[in-house]
């Protein structure tokens, strides 16, 4: 499969992950109303038993005022939550970078490894046809990384930890930034941050149930149906962002194959970007800036120890790029 | 009678949509083929960065290779014959003489160039001195540059001509007369064989 054939499939897996997101909050909404449904009738009805006597109805399934209800106040609640996450997280390229402890790269520096680093990026703009984005240097990590941020190729900005430019060759630096600019020109940053956005507003809905679980109202007589409603949204809230983030891990992992196969399309040498994955492997590419697992997602290696959800099987990447590993002469005979 | 308009508002709702379609590829098309033109032009933004370049090395490099005289004699001329080649083809693009006057200029060039880079390498005072140091990294990074934009145009190139040619949108292409675009082929043996710049 060459990369062409390889970015299709990613992007058309990328399609039917974010379908099943749809779909995951779609289920949400009709759960929130079953659960509206039961526990509003239920308390009605046990209310009228209670002060007429009378047999309890049979339990219609379709109340158009429940399901307005229940679908206007879940979508409200995930909105919001949504919009006041992305606008959090909408700083543009350079905000991402300097909350990391990025140092910008003036364009006339005299320094020859930032000259070095300049031209690589500068190069691979030419290639992928994107605008040159500012580019940082991350000075106090030890690791070997490299993240793209910014929404649109206009704010965009690419940085480097200091290892990228000292122990890596000028190749597998720039299979690197090949790497990243295919972040950049998939809009890779702006699907990940609606992807949180839509997560946190799950988990508002969790803790709204949270909120209702611990209100009573003044009669314990009355059936209050508050509590209930608040286990079963925090139940179905938390489920929900459970799933949502295994989703959104797979996205994930379907644009880092994206973004490698983009990266072997142009530079055309696959060797560079699995080098660079090779020392990566040895040198380790831990980040130890306390805003990193924020930014986890956006980086070229793993930036936090979390395998379960890792977002860049390596093994397997090496495979993408195409280069047998007998020839880059790991150990491991299995991928 | 109301049958008619139900019929004519069916009719005029299939030709609206039809020719949103059609609007569609076509402003595609257009998209598509501003974008092949314009990674053309990329291509000698970098071939004009080099003959900027070369000047320079050349004066650097003289103070140390004063017994190579020949050699950077060499790449002086070539430079200055890529360079007028290039202000012809620029004059008459649609000359297919200048263009192919170009590409060989173009040739020498690499191939004087890549004989000075060897040279160079028996001076290892030359290559130790910071602004040959620098100046081969530009100089690297130009030739990349050159063949990224080539790259790059060749890429467009063939979105461009994939679009035109699937089905639907060759109709529609047909219709509004969108050519195909070229590829960029080395078809010159001198031209393939690379400027061999290595610095260890």
């Amino acid at each position: 499969m060459d990369f062409f054939a390889r970015q299709d499939q990613a992007r058309k897996k990328t399609k039917l992950l974010v379908f099943y997101f749809v779909v995951a909050v779609i289920l949400i909404i009709a759960l929130n109303y079953a659960v509206g449904l039961v526990i509003l009738t239920g308390a009605q009805s046990s209310q009228r038993q209670r002060d007429r006597y009378e047999p309890a109805p049979p339990l219609a399934l379709w109340d158009p005022q429940i399901f307005l209800g229940a679908s206007v106040i879940t979508l409200a609640i995930v909105f919001i939550g949504s919009a006041f996450k992305i606008s959090q997280l909408n700083g543009g390229g350079s905000v991402v970078a300097e909350s990391m402890g990025g140092r910008p790269v003036s364009s006339n520096t005299t320094n020859q490894d930032e000259r070095k680093l300049l031209n690589v990026v500068e190069e691979m703009s030419i290639a992928s046809g994107v605008p040159m984005p500012k580019v940082y240097v991350l000075d106090n990590e030890e690791g070997i990384n490299a993240f793209a941020a910014g929404h649109t190729t206009g704010d965009a900005a690419v940085g480097v930890t200091r290892s990228c430019i000292t122990k890596l060759s000028r190749d597998e630096l720039q299979g690197v930034i090949g790497h990243e600019f295919s972040h950049i020109l998939n809009g890779d940053m702006r699907l990940n941050i609606q992807l949180m956005g839509v997560l946190f507003g799950i988990l508002c809905l969790a803790t709204v149930g949270r909120i209702l679980l611990y209100m009573r109202s003044g009669s314990s007589r009355d059936k209050n149906p508050l509590p209930l409603i608040g286990i079963a949204l925090l139940i179905i809230g938390s489920v929900g962002v459970f799933f949502g983030r295994l989703i959104q891990a797979a996205i994930s992992r379907q644009r880092e194959f994206l973004a490698d196969a983009s990266s072997v399309q142009f530079t055309r040498n696959p060797a560079g970007l699995s080098g660079a994955l090779q020392k990566i492997g040895g040198y380790g590419s831990k980040m130890d800036s306390p805003n990193a697992p924020d930014a986890g997602h956006m980086f070229f290696g793993n930036a936090i120890s979390n395998s379960f959800l890792d977002a860049w099987p390596r093994i397997r990447r090496s495979k993408t790029a195409s280069v047998p590993l007998t020839q880059l002469g790991t150990g491991s005979s299995n991928a | 009678m109301i049958a008619l308009l139900i019929f004519l508002a069916v009719i005029v709702v299939l030709i609206l949509i039809v020719g949103g379609f059609v609007a569609g590829i076509y402003n595609k098309l257009v998209t598509m083929r501003n974008r092949y033109k314009n990674a053309y032009a990329q291509i000698d933004v970098q071939l004009k960065r080099r003959y900027d370049l070369i000047p320079n090395l050349v004066e650097t490099a003289k103070g140390y290779m004063a017994h190579e005289r020949g050699t950077l004699e060499a790449v002086t001329a070539a430079r200055n014959i890529a360079y007028a080649a290039s202000k012809a083809a620029a004059a008459n693009p649609g000359d297919s003489s200048a263009v192919k006057g170009l590409a060989t200029a173009e040739a020498g060039l690499g191939g004087a160039l890549s004989r000075l880079m060897m040279v160079s390498e028996q001076y290892p005072d030359l290559k130790a001195n910071q602004n040959m140091m620098q100046l081969t990294e530009e100089l690297t990074s130009t030739e990349n540059k050159i063949s990224f934009a080539r790259q790059a145009y060749n890429d467009s190139v063939m979105t461009y001509n994939t679009d035109r040619e699937v089905f639907p949108s060759n109709l529609i292409a047909g219709m509004f007369n969108f050519g195909a675009a070229e590829l960029f082929v080395v078809d010159k043996p001198e031209e393939k064989v690379a400027p061999k710049v290595s610095f260890s």
